[in-house]
């Protein structure tokens, strides 16, 4: 029992030495809490509406938490540097503008689009990580500065209007490029797995994203390094750290995340939508922030980005199929992030306190 | 501040006289204070307008100010109620001749209109109950865009079908279209509601659609689905996609946009009808309605502007790819015969 708790504790990225302390009921809580929550509101769900448990219904969690998830994942690697990217939300719905304008206005393929998308969002990066280290900008008020930036620049090509095929551009052209087959394939393909097209392409690219962030944060020498900047800057810089390229570092990896949930949201809704993303910021930073909760780990981890996602997508499956109304359901999405935060910050500290 | 201000209205004074300058003469036979249509200054104060609904509108409040030979005058208080109130004043000081306030709240416009109206001002509202009878009302009748859609779904489908319905409350216009649904469920017994949602989180088609596969899968049997808002009508058409339910179900919207009209067309497409009233037909109806007024006329206390029913079938038939086709193939589309005054010229089309 011991042994496998050992070995899965391992795997899912937590210190040996957390594993190794005395196990007392409060340090079950921390540690399983959340995921037992979890479970049990899968049963609930399960017994409550029908229709509930099927490999449609788990395919369409996922589905539905993936474009978040992403950008959770990204905004993950900017918490663990102890930063903050308030322009994730905006960043992925100006690669949805650009995708847009890339193939609908200047008439190129899905290569480009997806290209071009990637591009803008490591540069988004790259100034948000150089005003950052560089101009001493704080982090929260850059990204933000950032987020209006880009909210108004992806307006500026269209004059404020949506991108679709055969829209009348300002200067009374009239647009005759299309989304690409090929880029729609992103959003709307599904693989064959058991079932007859099952498994999202948009499924599959979370997937091996979050398994990409994890190898990367608790395998890597680069992630631990991350994580030291984000515990104590000065010292991972007095042991030699290169603290402001792990940094821009950071916030280009979280704007390219951010741009492919760009990617898969213009490839699933097949048009250049005018949305500011501020949504999708707060969807994806509550994700982060649960995720803090899953297993105890008390600080941002990839493991518990995903499953926080996952835990907001059970939750909204579930209520949406007993018709509960919309407000009820960001209620709950609030009450599930205070309730990961007390998980985190209450609990833990009681934990830590005792231990030290 | 007091010299800022000074200068800004003396730079826009200047403006103005040099607009007047340029401003086509236009024809004599307008009535005044039209005979002279270049020294009439209108503004228009609007409270929202990121969106296409709202682009399209301007863009039909300056064709006809244009077509008329007014010097418009755009203020854009980009959803700050106050500050709305403040663009009410401003542009009192700057001696327009009307006014158009396009949406707002009552609360805070009240007082705003009435404050013009006292300054010799003629002014209408779009979509805004200002509360006062002086001021004539322009609306797109959200309610027959509710009616006219069921009608449709009726037609087709009988009177005996269950239905998901997409409806966020709160929303002035969806609330009117709600009421529509109501009265159309109440007379037809055999129309059974089997689930309500809707969002508005954006973008709110991506979201819609996620709730949308969701009451799919927990309600096999809806084979109609009024979604009065085109943004969900999108969600709920990717979510039956993705369901591959597109032959059991059809979707009834309202609104319609160049986007949508390659989303209805595209093949086998659930998304059967949608009912809309043109953006920049409000818009210019708003303007003729405002001058109207200034000439002494009277263009009612409730400008209607009716809706359209636009099915995917006609779209089809003609091969309509973007709104101006549409227009052209839709006469009643593009124009609506609603305060039209034989003087008044109409934009070019």
């Amino acid at each position: 029992m011991t042994t496998q708790d050992d070995t899965k504790a391992h795997a899912q990225g937590d210190h040996p030495a957390k594993v190794a302390a005395k196990r007392t009921p409060v340090d079950l809580a921390i540690r399983y809490g959340f995921l037992s929550l979890m479970a049990g509101l899968i049963l609930f769900f399960s017994v409550a509406s029908e229709g509930f448990v099927s490999p449609y219904s788990a395919v369409f969690i996922f589905q539905s938490v993936a474009i978040t998830g992403i950008l959770a994942l990204g905004v993950t690697f900017t918490l663990v540097v102890d930063g903050f990217d308030l322009s994730i939300g905006s960043t992925a719905t100006s690669a949805l503008m650009l995708s847009a304008y890339v193939m609908v206005v200047l008439e190129m393929g899905a290569v480009a689009a997806v290209l071009a998308c990637l591009v803008m969002g490591a540069l988004v990066g790259l100034v948000n990580g150089l005003l950052i280290v560089k101009m001493k900008v704080p982090d929260l008020l850059a990204t933000l500065g950032m987020m209006f930036l880009l909210i108004g620049l992806q307006r500026i090509p269209t004059e404020g209007r949506s991108i679709a095929t055969g829209m009348k551009m300002p200067n009374g052209e009239t647009t005759v490029g299309k989304f690409s087959p090929d880029f729609l394939w992103l959003g709307r393909h599904r693989f064959d797995f058991f079932i007859d097209n099952l498994i999202p392409v948009s499924v599959l690219i979370l997937l091996g994203v979050a398994v990409l962030c994890w190898v990367f944060l608790e395998l890597t020498r680069h992630g631990r390094l991350m994580y030291a900047i984000g515990s104590n800057q000065r010292a991972a810089a007095l042991a030699g750290t290169n603290v402001n390229r792990y940094k821009i570092l950071a916030y280009m990896i979280s704007g390219v995340l951010a741009s492919v949930g760009g990617i898969l949201l213009a490839a699933r809704l097949g048009r250049g939508d005018l949305a500011s993303g501020n949504n999708l910021l707060l969807d994806s930073v509550a994700a982060a922030l649960i995720g803090f909760a899953v297993l105890g780990a008390a600080k941002p981890n990839a493991f518990g980005t995903a499953v926080g996602a996952l835990f907001v997508g059970v939750l909204l499956q579930g209520l949406t199929m007993m018709n509960a109304p919309y407000y009820t359901q960001d209620f709950v999405k609030g009450s599930v992030l205070v309730v990961a935060l007390v998980f985190t910050f209450a609990l833990t500290g009681r934990r830590r306190g005792s231990n030290h | 501040m007091k010299l800022t201000r000074r200068l800004t209205l003396g730079l826009a004074g200047g403006i103005a006289a040099l607009a007047a300058g340029i401003a086509p003469v236009m024809a004599a036979e307008m009535p005044a204070p039209f005979d002279n249509a270049g020294e009439v200054k209108i503004a228009l104060v609007r409270y929202l307008s990121t969106g296409d609904f709202f682009q399209a509108y301007l863009s039909g409040v300056e064709s006809q100010a244009a077509a008329i030979g007014v010097d418009l005058r755009v203020f854009d208080s980009r959803q700050d109620a106050a500050l709305q109130a403040d663009m009410v004043d401003q542009a009192i000081a700057l001696g327009v001749d009307g006014i158009i306030i396009q949406h707002g709240l009552t609360e805070a416009m009240q007082d705003a209109a009435q404050r013009a109206l006292d300054a010799g001002i003629k002014v209408v509202a779009f979509d805004v109950d200002v509360e006062n009878p002086a001021i004539p009302q322009i609306e797109q009748s959200d309610y027959l865009l509710g009616k006219l859609a069921l009608e449709q779904a009726i037609k087709d489908n009988g009177d005996t079908w269950d239905a998901g319905y997409v409806y966020v409350a709160g929303i002035a216009p969806l609330d009117r279209r709600d009421v529509a649904w109501q009265d159309v469920k109440a007379a037809n017994p055999g129309i059974r509601e089997l689930a309500m949602f809707g969002t508005l989180d954006n973008p709110i088609a991506n979201s819609v659609a996620n709730q949308a596969r969701s009451v799919l899968q927990a309600n096999p049997g809806i084979t109609v689905v009024f979604a009065p808002y085109d943004e969900f009508a999108k969600g709920v058409k990717i979510a039956v996609d993705e369901a591959g339910m597109t032959d059991q179900v059809d979707i009834y919207s309202a609104d319609v946009s160049t986007a949508d009209i390659a989303a209805m067309r595209e093949p086998g497409s659930a998304w059967v009808a949608t009912v809309a009233t043109n953006p920049s037909v409000v818009g210019e109806v708003s303007v003729r309605s405002l001058a109207m007024l200034l000439a002494g006329e009277d263009p009612g206390p409730n400008v209607v502007v009716p809706p359209t029913l636009i099915t995917q079938a006609f779209l089809n038939d003609n091969g309509i790819t973007n709104m101006e086709e549409l227009s052209a193939k839709m006469p009643q589309f593009a124009h609506a015969d609603v305060s039209v005054p034989a003087w008044i010229p109409l934009p070019a089309r």
